[in-house]
């Protein structure tokens, strides 16, 4: 993906996404019409999961794949005087509209087919409707055609599918390039797809067919989606051949750079010859295509559909202890050979044999089943796509993480996971096989020797500057990881120039941004959900998956990737008797960096050859004369020379290497192909300093400092791969998931292809430059070791952006107000030495100046300033009040930030007019919301992408646990996801939410830059969204990971430059405001912003600077010495000195410098700047690799005439949605309201009616708060299946009573009143069996009530702090991050239960007895109630389910208070460790 | 940054900055030893604690040679007092004696984060306490790196330039020949500085130090008059002149010539020649017991004088300041140390002449106010005098601290070595050969190029200095 054309940064393949799906199945195989147009009607109920042009009317693409209609078919092709075989197959082909080129496909296929002795009976044309097209989609309709291929008799439907694969492919390869139009929808004997750009109300009006009586299918699989993009791609609807996908494979890119690398190894008999098809998967577009080509490879290679998914897409199994040996066995087996492909994913699909629904191991995809009476099954994203009546319900679940769902049409047996995982463990004896051939390198116990062969001081020196270890390093960073076990926390952002853009020499590493995961797809919490996270590592060879056979076992198995010294001595050593091969690193004598990188890969394909298992890249043994080549540059091109040569599968890359010291870098070699890697650096500094006394040794175990190390660095690297998303280190195995930022193309095409890289800059030159000088050094021991200067100032080394100068200089210019001292310090920014990449981007000098009185006043552009958001917890109120002061004084707007507002700041000058929604919901209340001109979503931040947060208990004081809804001492956790944002038609629900709540608001949503930015950007977008923040990666932060605030992010200037071309190219930019943010310190910074296309600018450090910050970056330690960021009380009030008149100071300072500069460009107002990327020139470089880089793409108008809207000119991003039913309750309702009476109200729901309730709450807390009308309460009646987020953000005053079922979030961000669900009457099934509400329930809630008699989906009481709820069964990972409220749950729990659970207490009721098994021990303790001195408990708990019965009417409910007292010793009490049992009730009593 | 250290975070607050221990005032003004009593390991340790570990060590930036103050501070608080040394002459080589004679509170102290009511930490008393007992413990710099190139330097003045020129040379392997006049090295540190605050004995135990270390000392040997330069040119390769500004600003009033009238350097060096036994005729000595001395300036030489005549036994001692006590120029720490021991002092307060007949009588001084303008915006105070307010201070000696400047020997120019209009050596700034004259092998640094400095200036500009002489050798220019 590298490109250096100065085409911009918006890249098609950069498009998610994601959407509705289902299916429906006939139980006994019965075709029906009913059924196919049930499936409409499904569809038609989800358009609220996709998205919709601008034309109002082009979808992103909806279809079905059905069943193979036979008799419909038989019936068409008559009429188009078609004559078919008793055995034929039919296909759904896309062609060019033009004949011509038509014909020529026709041509082709039929070749194709023909040499699998396949004749073509005909084709028809199918009849569309274009009516039903906007106008978007039919800029591209394509002429859409079936097919129909006559087969002899004695061929059987497999072979014959198999046939038509080959033919397919073969037709494919031969078209592609040429024509671009063609594609084959499906092509086969057992199904048959109908798909099209429209919305799903017009599917059946676009495809006559569809309406056909004739038509009758007893499978259809369903998709509505959801792009972030808007540029329709027919071919990109789902369904594809075999399955419709929700979500988004988050591993997409290590699973098809293995797909490419395992090709040349997969045989089967059934496939003789797959060289002819390679690639076997698409290696751009849609990653839900990939995985369906993956899927069909091993459908054809004979594997069934059971197979096939549970290898693709595994629950987890390597953490789960108590999962069955055998099934453990064919897990493992198979993992040898096959990497996950992990989601966000829900899957449906059918080959015609089975319908099926899988979910990956996170379950992050929402999936309802229901089997009705007329034996039907129905899989949806969303509990009652279609009208069932209740009575007709046989059955109702829900699909739970890692679990898969299968009818088998042949049998019409309904296969649920543990049968089917008891089929797939039963064909081979696996564990025996396992048994036999795996050998476990366990680490030993103790391992007391770091370093075998201890480097002499001289030596150690010599290494540790050739490979560039600084003092600073070693102190803050090395040391950290062995002693603390963890990755070292630092605060504020990186003020550092990009590596490219720095005159010193800097790691190679530091080139590598790493990317992450947000909106389309979530990071994980690897911390509180790491029973789905494994580095497991093989070492052997892979084999071929067709043929199961107990030698394909033959593996050597380590639990991480990183290698302790013995466990390399093992590797390479004779017990083992693996074959490996040494090679040097080291070159020198003449031969270039390049050329020894060519004859290290060339070194490699003979040692594969020659059979050796294990290549070990080492740049252990220097020799003076040479310099080694980078391990990162030799394992990236040694890989990728393997992939082409069809040889990687066949060996190892260990890595034996001193630059290797943090997790990034572990995460670069492996994510660049490393298998494993040995950093004998770090062990060699590590014992240097233990026997030099540097090392703290407090405890015995401390001793072990080379496995505290790996701890340190394995929690790193599951940071760094969950932050992608991304649950195994397999998965993340040459995922090559990073930006390169500087490196030169030459560099990137030979170590690095298909990493994205798009500024260009250095090459092997200057690569090479920097290796001679560290080598100079390194040699002469006259050169001590380099302090550092990385992290902080030091004197000579790396610039810093925010070093004293800046900062005193600033100091002094806002609290004298002088604006010559600004000066002073804008000229200090302005001319610094080049450190971001606008520093190389001038205005243009030609410009004509204007009159300095001819341009807008500085009022006009103080309304573009924004804080940024930095919450309580991180700043001392003072700050964060002064922020606000001086801001809404300006006209600006402040950022609340996490943790919620004090309510006496509400109406005053005090408030934040944006208020932030993170992930951690703290304060997060309809009173908090309405109290804002724009709610702001933090989707990422800056400094720390991708991953949570933690506000340690020290910092939580009576004030903040007020706001936080949390006790005082407690920590709290921000989870690295929004929980009910995994994708996009997420993001878009959340978004509904809160126009539903706060009309008024606009809402925002806060990106970080990395490649494809712009693309989630337009999504975002699409979601109507009307703000979009893109922040730098030096976003500061209060505490992060040292190596979070390094290595993740890209420059705004990147993903801003791409976000307005790509909004721009999708015709989408004039519907939403787009923000920068990301150290932006003078009116310089913010006009070149406003060229590159923002229209609004984010502050974050340098108000904060003003008011008093000198960026000592100890945030995270409470001591802040200036008072701005702590909550410690002697700091605050005796040592703040910050005003808000300094900085309004400071902001009017920037707006004076603005206007200054807009008149030396001739410029009057903002707007006419905005995008003029004509008037900036970019600069040639100071140094050699500044001079390299290639800035044409950031200026780029990516072909879009000047004409196109360069801001936003829309009002609002309204919703598609008009929320009519919430509307109507208004309607009805606000009398009631406004008069304070309230009154019973009665409507019914379907489960497009979404947020039901929020419009309401929105009305009572404007006029009444939280709780004020909690006295008069409106009951509200409702009979249906509520949509999404039914009383979200429910206010005190208004009772919800629904009479059927809800899905996911229901009672998000809850405040007060209460929430009663029951099934409906007439109901057959077992209602405690029976999943009721869906996932993700009661996520923040703060207070209220909620009762349902049925069960609950995962993560149920996430991030509670104050409702009180009672269920009768959850899913996994209920009440996780709880801090407050209390749960009930009747029932038996997922796994687990109570993971970062912090306050409140929960009941959980445990008839199997295997509770113990399934909660997180880490934060809670369980106690028996039925016990002495727990009478207190058990009354509450008797009384909460006496009012459970007396709301739902339970009948389980009712059960157990018949027979309490043989309930009661089955009950757990769960409360967190630091809690005392006797605080629980009285804590509960306080809070309501 | 790191959360591992596991110190306390909240020390600052928690243990107040405590300065080291001085003598009672009453034994501090009838002796000459240093003032400052040795500290105690914990309590040492305890200050270091204090630091913030700043991701901006704003103390660091401002030290002229960018001590690594917070991670030294951080080694002594972890009690590694050799790595601690070790990492002080990294970027220092006379730690000990900035330590003692630095005006910290300008300095680091001065930028220390914690400065104001926390109390910044106490980096100079724990800089020198680092060398001291070091070196008491049997530290000795590293040299065994070191790979002799058999070249050797000339180095003009003993003086804190040339000796950190010579550290840093004899470091990497050149070996340094420094010629000075007086009978021992030091130059000011020797014999412009009281020995309450510099003992002489850490002066000479640097000299034992540099000796062991391969640099080499011709005293008593005054280039220019008993050794030409172009001597030296021939048998080096390259020199560094490190000759300080010894000329003294004179206050161009009239009665500045009256016999009482003493120049601060010379009443200094006279006081010193007696303490080390050098006095080459008693009648040098200049003793201002019984006297009513007033003393003209505010900077550190003007407390020099000041605690020099108290401990002579001045019957009073006046010192006069033109501007307020606030912007006095000095060390604050000497500015304190003068009162307690007894100095009154005059602010506002501008000397206009000195009256008397044949002998000291008294000095006529003008009140003086604070003007601002353009210069005062900068932070600097102008002052003038408010006419009508003259009075006389009574005095029987007076000595002038006006500071000083350079005084460029004659030959400088037959070697075309230029200086500048005021009299300083002009050097070139490059990256490459900073500090070199305009002759090409001939390097500067320390007062004479930067006008009367403080030592820790000259120290920079020797280090400075002998890096670009190290590129010169490796890459002459001709």
């Amino acid at each position: 993906m590298s490109s250096s054309n100065a085409a911009g940064l918006y890249d098609p393949s950069y498009e998610r996404d994601s959407c509705g799906f289902g299916l429906i199945a006939s139980l006994d195989d019965q075709p029906s019409h009913w059924l196919v147009r049930t499936a409409i009607v499904s569809l038609n109920r989800l358009t609220h999961r996709g998205a919709i042009a601008a034309d109002g009317k082009t979808g992103d693409g909806c279809g079905l794949l059905l069943k193979k209609p036979t008799e419909f078919l038989t019936a068409v092709a008559a009429q188009a005087g078609i004559a078919l075989t008793p055995r034929f197959a039919a296909g759904c082909l896309f062609l060019d509209p033009h004949e011509p080129q038509a014909a020529h496909a026709r041509e082709e296929l039929a070749r194709q087919l023909a040499r699998e002795e396949l004749e073509v009976a005909g084709w028809r044309s199918v009849p569309v409707n274009e009516q039903a097209c906007g106008a978007e989609a039919l800029k591209t309709l394509p002429r859409i055609e079936q097919v129909f291929v006559n087969c002899r008799m004695d061929v059987d439907e497999a072979t014959l599918n198999r046939k038509l694969f080959l033919a397919r492919r073969r037709a494919e390869k031969a078209l592609e390039g040429s024509d671009t139009k063609f594609y084959v929808a499906s092509l086969s004997a057992s199904t048959l797809v109908y798909k099209s750009m429209v919305m799903p109300q017009h599917l059946a009006e676009f495809y006559p067919d569809l309406s056909d009586e004739r038509l009758t299918a007893s499978v259809a699989v369903f998709h509505q989606r959801f792009s972030t993009n808007t540029l329709p791609q027919w071919r990109l609807a789902h369904p594809y051949r075999y399955l419709a996908h929700n979500g988004e494979i988050n591993t997409i890119a290590g699973n098809r750079s293995w797909a490419v690398a395992r090709g040349p190894i997969l045989r089967s008999p059934l496939l003789p010859d797959l060289t002819e098809i390679m690639p076997l998967v698409s290696l751009s577009g849609s990653d839900s295509q990939t995985l369906d080509n993956m899927l069909e490879v091993l459908l054809m290679g004979g594997l069934d559909v059971l197979q096939a998914m549970r290898m693709l897409i595994p629950p987890a199994w390597q953490t789960v202890d108590a999962i069955d040996p055998d099934l453990r066995a064919f897990y493992e087996y198979y993992a040898a050979h096959m990497e996950p492909w992990d989601g966000p994913a829900g899957v449906v699909l059918t080959d015609g044999r089975y319908a099926a629904c899988t979910l990956d191991r996170n379950g992050l995809r929402p999936a309802r089943f229901c089997v009705t009476r007329n034996r039907h099954l129905t899989v949806a994203s969303e509990a009652g796509v279609w009208d069932y009546a209740p009575e007709d319900v046989v059955r109702k679940g829900r699909l739970g993480p890692g679990e898969m769902l299968a009818l088998d049409l042949s049998t019409g047996q309904l296969l649920e996971s543990r049968d089917i995982d008891a089929l797939l463990k039963s064909r081979h004896p696996y564990k025996t096989w396992l048994k036999r051939n795996v050998r476990y390198l366990e680490s030993d116990l103790i391992d007391p020797r770091l370093a075998a062969e201890p480097m002499d001081g001289d030596t150690l020196a010599l290494y540790q500057k050739m490979f560039h270890i600084t003092a600073e390093e070693r102190d803050e960073i090395i040391r950290v990881l062995a002693e603390d076990e963890s990755e070292a926390v630092g605060s504020m952002g990186d003020d550092t120039p990009m590596p490219v853009l720095s005159e010193k020499v800097r790691s190679l590493y530091d080139y590598f941004r790493q990317q992450f995961a947000q909106v389309t797809n979530p990071p994980i919490d690897p911390l509180r959900e790491s029973l789905v996270m494994s580095q497991q590592t093989q070492i052997g060879p892979e084999c071929n998956i067709f043929m199961p056979v107990p030698e394909h076992a033959r593996h050597i198995v380590i639990n991480s990737p990183v290698l302790s010294q013995r466990k390399l001595r093992q590797l390479v050593g004779k017990e083992l008797g693996l074959a490996h091969e040494f090679i040097d690193l080291q070159y020198g004598g003449g031969e270039s960096l390049r050329e020894a990188l060519l004859r290290i890969c060339r070194q490699a394909e003979a040692a594969v050859r020659a059979g050796k298992l294990i290549l070990l890249l080492s740049d252990r043994y220097l020799v003076q004369g040479k310099v080694p080549a980078h391990a990162l540059l030799a394992t990236g091109a040694v890989h990728h020379h393997l992939v082409r040569a069809g040889l990687r599968c066949r060996c190892n890359l260990v890595i034996e290497t001193g630059t290797a010291r943090d997790a990034h870098h572990f995460a670069c070699l492996i994510g660049c192909g490393a298998t494993a890697v040995y950093p004998y650096m770090a062990y060699q500094t590590l014992f240097d300093m233990m026997s030099r006394g540097r090392m703290k040794l407090d405890a015995p175990t401390r001793l072990e400092f080379g496995r505290s190390y790996r701890r340190g660095i394995r929690k790193g690297l599951f940071k760094i791969i969950s932050k992608m998303g991304i649950a195994t280190i397999a998965s993340y195995r040459s995922a090559q998931l990073f930006e390169i930022v500087g490196l030169a193309d030459e560099v990137v095409s030979l170590c690095f292809p298909g990493m994205v890289s798009r500024i260009q800059g250095a090459g092997f030159e200057d690569l090479e430059a920097d290796l001679r000088e560290l080598a100079a050094r390194a040699w002469d021991p006259g050169q001590p070791l380099e302090q550092g200067g990385l992290l902080k100032y030091v004197h000579d080394g790396e610039y810093h952006m925010y070093n004293p100068d800046v900062v005193l200089t600033l100091q002094s210019a806002v609290m004298t107000g002088d604006y010559q001292r600004y000066q002073e310090y804008a000229r200090l920014v302005n001319e610094r030495p080049v450190s971001c990449l606008r520093d190389l981007l001038a205005l243009d000098s030609d410009a004509r100046p204007i009159d300095i009185a001819e341009v807008e006043p500085i009022e006009e552009i103080l309304k573009r300033f924004d804080g940024a958001g930095m919450s309580l917890g991180a700043l001392s109120p003072e700050a964060h009040e002064a922020l606000a002061i001086a801001l809404n004084r300006l006209g600006g707007r402040s950022n609340s930030g996490e943790g919620g507002e004090d309510p006496a700041r509400y109406g005053n000058e005090r408030n934040s007019k944006i208020k932030q929604i993170a992930s951690g919901r703290f304060g997060v209340t309809p009173e908090y919301l309405i109290n804002a001109e724009v709610l702001q979503i933090k989707i990422a931040q800056g400094a720390k992408p991708g991953e949570g947060g933690q506000l340690p208990g020290h910092k939580v004081n009576e004030m903040i646990a007020r706001l936080r809804f949390a006790r005082p001492g407690v920590g709290l956790i921000s989870p690295p996801p929004h929980h009910d944002i995994y994708s996009i038609e997420d993001l878009a629900q959340l978004i509904f939410d809160l126009k539903q709540i706060n009309p008024g608001a606009l809402v925002s949503v806060k990106l970080v830059a990395e490649p494809g930015v712009g693309t989630v950007a337009a999504g975002v977008a699409k979601a109507y969204a009307d703000l979009i923040t893109i922040s730098g990666y030096d976003g500061g932060t209060g505490a992060s990971p040292l190596s979070s605030i390094k290595y993740a992010g890209t420059p705004w200037e990147l993903g801003l430059a791409e976000t307005h071309q790509t909004l721009r190219a999708n015709d989408l930019r004039h519907r939403v405001r787009l923000q920068t943010d990301g150290g932006l310190k003078t009116g310089l910074d913010v006009i070149k912003a406003a060229l590159i296309g923002a229209e609004s600018f984010g502050f974050g450090t340098a108000p904060i600077v003003a008011l008093g910050c000198k960026y000592l970056r100890i945030c995270h330690l409470n001591n802040c010495a200036t008072g701005v960021a702590t909550q410690n009380k002697v700091l605050r009030s005796q040592h703040f000195i910050g005003k808000p008149e300094m900085v309004m100071n400071y902001f009017r300072f920037v707006a004076r410098e603005c206007r200054e500069l807009m008149a030396s460009l001739g410029v009057r107002r903002m707007e006419e700047l905005i995008g003029r990327t004509d008037y900036l020139r970019i600069l040639t470089g100071g140094t050699a690799k500044q001079s390299k880089l290639d800035l044409r793409p950031i200026l780029s108008a990516a072909g879009l005439s000047a004409g196109a809207a360069q801001f936003c000119l829309d009002e609002r991003n309204a919703p598609f949605d008009k929320g009519e039913l919430a509307e109507r309750m208004l309607e009805d309702l606000r009398g009631a309201i406004e008069k304070r009476s309230g009154g019973t109200f009665s409507y019914t729901v379907a489960n497009f009616n979404r947020s039901i309730g929020a419009r309401l709450s929105g009305e009572i807390a404007r006029r009444w708060g939280n709780y004020g009308m909690a006295d008069t309460p409106i009951e509200v009646h409702l009979r249906g299946t509520a949509g999404q987020s039914f009383g979200v953000w429910n206010a005190g005053g208004l009772h919800l009573h629904l009479e059927g079922d809800a899905n996911d979030y229901v009672g998000k961000g809850m405040a007060g009143g209460k929430i009663v669900i029951h099934p409906p009457r007439g109901s057959t099934f077992v209602a405690r069996d029976t999943v009721i509400i869906g996932n993700t329930c009661l996520y923040g809630a703060t207070g209220g009530e909620l009762y349902a008699a049925g069960q609950a989906g995962e993560r149920f009481a996430v991030r509670n702090s104050g409702a009180v709820a009672v269920v009768e069964g959850a899913g996994d990972h209920c009440c996780e991050y709880m801090t407050g409220g209390m749960v009930c749950v009747l029932g038996r729990t997922g796994l687990n239960f109570g993971a970062g659970f912090t306050g409140g207490f929960a009941y959980v009721l445990d008839l199997e007895r295997d509770f113990v098994d399934r909660y997180n021990h880490e934060l809670i303790d369980i106690h028996r109630i039925a016990s002495e001195g727990m009478e207190t408990h058990l009354q509450h708990l008797r009384g909460l389910i006496e009012r459970h019965v007396s709301e739902t009417g339970s009948v389980w409910g009712e059960q157990i208070l018949n027979d309490f007292r043989s309930f009661m010793g089955k009950f757990w009490l769960v409360k967190p460790k630091a809690a005392a049992i006797d605080e629980l009730i009285e804590s509960l009593r306080r809070a309501a | 940054m790191s959360s591992s250290t596991g110190s306390r975070t909240l020390a600052f607050l928690e243990t107040p900055r405590r300065d080291s221990d001085k003598l009672p005032i009453e034994e501090r003004v009838v002796s000459w030893r240093e003032i400052y009593t040795r500290s105690e390991p914990a309590a040492v340790a305890a200050q270091a604690g204090r630091c913030l570990d700043c991701g901006n060590p704003f103390c660091e930036w401002k030290c002229p040679v960018h001590n690594y103050i917070p991670n030294w501070l951080k080694l002594i608080e972890e009690g590694k007092l050799f790595e601690a040394a070790e990492l002080s002459h990294r970027t220092n080589s006379l730690p000990e004696i900035c330590g003692r004679i630095c005006p910290q509170d300008r300095l680091c102290e001065g930028a220390c984060t914690l400065n104001g009511e926390l109390g910044a930490v106490t980096i100079g008393s724990i800089e020198k306490y680092i060398t001291d007992e070091a070196l008491k413990a049997g530290w000795r710099p590293d040299m065994s790196h070191v790979k002799p190139t058999g070249q050797q330097v000339a180095i003009v003045g003993a003086g804190p330039a040339g000796l950190a020129c010579a550290d840093v040379l004899v470091r990497n392997g050149v070996t340094p020949v420094v010629f000075d006049r007086q009978p021992r090295i030091g130059g000011l540190l020797t014999f412009g500085i009281p020995p309450f605050k510099l003992e002489k004995e850490v002066v000479e135990r640097r000299h034992e130090l540099l000796k062991e270390m391969g640099v080499r000392f011709v005293l008593d040997t005054e280039v220019g008059r008993d050794l030409p330069l172009k001597k030296l040119l021939d048998e080096y390769p390259a020199v560094f002149l490190g000759m300080g500004a010894y000329g003294a600003v004179r206050g161009q009033f009239p009665g500045e010539d009256l016999p009482e009238v003493y120049q601060a350097l010379p009443y200094l060096i006279a006081n010193i020649n007696r303490q080390l036994g050098l006095e080459k005729n008693p009648r040098d000595f200049i003793d201002l017991a019984g006297k009513r001395v007033v003393v003209l300036g505010g900077g550190d030489t003007g407390m020099d004088c000041n605690r020099t005549a108290i401990r002579q036994g001045a019957a009073s001692v006046t010192c006069t300041y033109r501007r307020d006590e606030e912007h006095m120029p000095g060390s604050k720490r000497d500015y304190l140390s003068s009162r307690e021991e007894g100095v009154e002092f005059e602010f506002n307060t501008q000397p206009i002449e000195i009256v008397g007949d044949g002998k000291v009588e008294g000095v006529k001084v003008l009140e003086t106010r604070a003007v601002s303008g353009p210069a005062a915006r900068r932070g600097r105070v102008m002052t003038e005098t408010v006419p009508g307010t003259e009075r006389i201070i009574p005095a029987d000696a007076v000595v002038v601290a006006f500071g000083f400047r350079a005084n460029p020997p004659q030959w400088f120019t037959e070697h075309g070595i230029e200086v500048q209009p005021d009299g300083r050596v002009r050097v070139s700034r490059s990256k490459e050969r900073p500090f070199a004259t305009t002759h090409g092998r001939v390097f500067a640094g320390g007062d004479m190029v930067r006008g009367a400095d403080l030592v820790v200036t000259a120290v920079f500009e020797g280090r400075e200095a002998a890096r670009g002489i190290l590129n010169h050798l490796r890459q002459p220019v001709s």
